[in-house]
């Protein structure tokens, strides 16, 4: 089993990264539909949020090696799946895709405090 | 900030913060490579010290303020920063310009208390552990760095950022300070430092955080023997002001921003705002130390209302002068192309 981080940690950080007035930063985000969605899911998501998979643009062979890695790291990737999980990640994150737009967090002063 | 990740936290600093010669904390950019360590008891915090040295020694967070104390005024960059530049594209945090921060570092030299334990002679290569949490199977972030490094005058145990505790985004209680080295030497939340016979052999020194010791092409592929650790930062500038895009109407544009070189020193900021054809010499900011950025800024007059391209280039000590095109690398490493921004006068 994958050690998920707690939700009192992930509360903690929450408070501390992101309590804001404006402009407030979703925390999570999805990745895209499609048949892939769900095991994609299961299989990333439980270490790292999909931000870091929606930020990539990547060609077929380098979405290998990145599931090639990950499935050392321990993603459960079933054998069967590899390949429609390959194809699902270049299908959405090819290099011709318009870049990733990321969210701000609130904008904190010298002090810490967060401001307008 | 910007959000490259929430799980793990990764936030990068707009370039428009960078208008203080040192970084605010809260606006200081955070890399993590895993999950933060859920529970940081600055009581029950031991510091280990083993392997090629006499004795094994632990130390407590009360024991290493005891030491003497020193700061030093350092430019942390992460290795990737700028790695959304490269084409084509690499896998990674797509850090935009902003992975980099200027801050006092402070705590112990790491040399009084590598002292305490007495390196032996076959201690070559100083390895840091830090608390990260590691998720699955995972190798976990542990790097280190030659002796002769450990023991230079201004590597540090920092236990302060700006005169305060490091917050735990920053590695509280301690973290290493390697200065002007890449942000992945300073190994964050540190827990055991450990002296070995040759370089840590791990995923974060092979094959992460190597650069091919000659220019490759994308799909070329490379052998790990033709690689190299990274260390020092390279020389780079960036325009934090006006900011990318922007519309102005003025008849006098101050452009500024900030320029550093890792173990070197900047020498010269040129601004050019006509797409690099010509080059004017930017005023260097008055606060500077070694491992620091300086920041600089140059008085421009736009003779007319249009379409601009500013750029920015850094000189160092080194005689190294930021390319005109980017160097591209397999994992994005080191990004310092000459910065630009464009803009429209009316």
């Amino acid at each position: 089993m994958f050690r998920r981080i707690s939700a009192v940690a992930l509360l903690t950080i929450t408070t501390g990264l992101l309590a804001q007035k404006s402009a407030p930063a979703n925390l999570t985000a999805d990745l895209p539909a499609g048949t892939m969605q769900a095991k994609a899911s299961a299989a990333c998501l439980e270490c790292h949020e999909a931000r870091i998979i929606l930020q990539q643009r990547l060609s077929k062979a380098a979405w290998t090696k990145e599931v090639d890695k990950m499935t050392k790291w321990g993603a459960a990737v079933d054998a069967a799946d590899r390949d429609a999980l390959i194809d699902y990640l270049t299908t959405n994150f090819s290099p011709d895709k318009p870049a990733y737009a990321p969210p701000r967090t609130a904008n904190k002063n010298a002090s810490g405090k967060t401001s307008d | 900030m910007i959000l490259r990740s929430f799980r793990f936290v990764d936030l990068e600093s707009p370039v428009e913060y960078f208008s203080t010669w040192l970084t605010p904390v809260p606006h200081f950019f955070v890399r993590n490579h895993m999950h933060e360590p859920i529970e940081l008891d600055a009581g029950g915090w031991r510091l280990s010290l083993g392997g090629e040295v006499e004795k094994s020694v632990t130390l407590s967070l009360a024991e290493l303020s005891k030491l003497e104390i020193h700061s030093v005024v350092n430019t942390l960059e992460c290795a990737g920063n700028g790695r959304s530049l490269q084409r084509p594209p690499v896998p990674g945090i797509q850090w935009g310009k902003g992975a980099v921060g200027t801050a006092r570092f402070s705590g112990p030299r790491l040399r009084d208390v590598l002292q305490r334990a007495g390196v032996k002679p076959a201690g070559k290569h100083v390895m840091f552990r830090g608390l990260d949490e590691v998720p699955g199977k995972v190798p976990p972030f542990i790097r280190s760095i030659p002796i002769e490094k450990a023991l230079d005058a201004d590597t540090l145990i920092a236990t302060h950022m700006n005169g305060s505790p490091l917050t735990k985004h920053h590695g509280f209680p301690a973290r290493a300070l390697v200065p002007g080295w890449i942000g992945a030497a300073s190994c964050k939340w540190l827990t055991e430092i450990k002296l070995l016979d040759a370089e840590f052999i791990g995923n974060f020194m092979s094959p992460g955080y190597r650069l091919p010791n000659q220019a490759v092409k994308p799909g070329d592929a490379v052998r790990p023997e033709d690689t190299h650790a990274v260390t020092a930062l390279s020389v780079k500038s960036v325009i934090s002001g006006p900011i990318d895009g922007s519309s102005l109407k003025a008849n006098k544009v101050t452009v500024h921003g900030a320029a550093w070189a890792g173990e070197a020193d900047v020498v010269k900021v040129e601004v050019s705002v006509d797409g690099g054809t010509s080059w004017n010499r930017a005023k260097l900011g008055r606060d500077q130390a070694h491992y620091a950025w300086r920041l600089w800024s140059f008085d421009w007059k736009p003779s007319k209302g249009g379409d601009y391209s500013i750029q920015s280039r850094a000189t160092d000590s080194q005689g190294r002068i930021q390319p005109t095109t980017p160097v591209w690398n397999p994992s994005g490493y080191l990004y310092n192309a000459v910065d630009q921004v464009n803009l429209h006068v009316s």
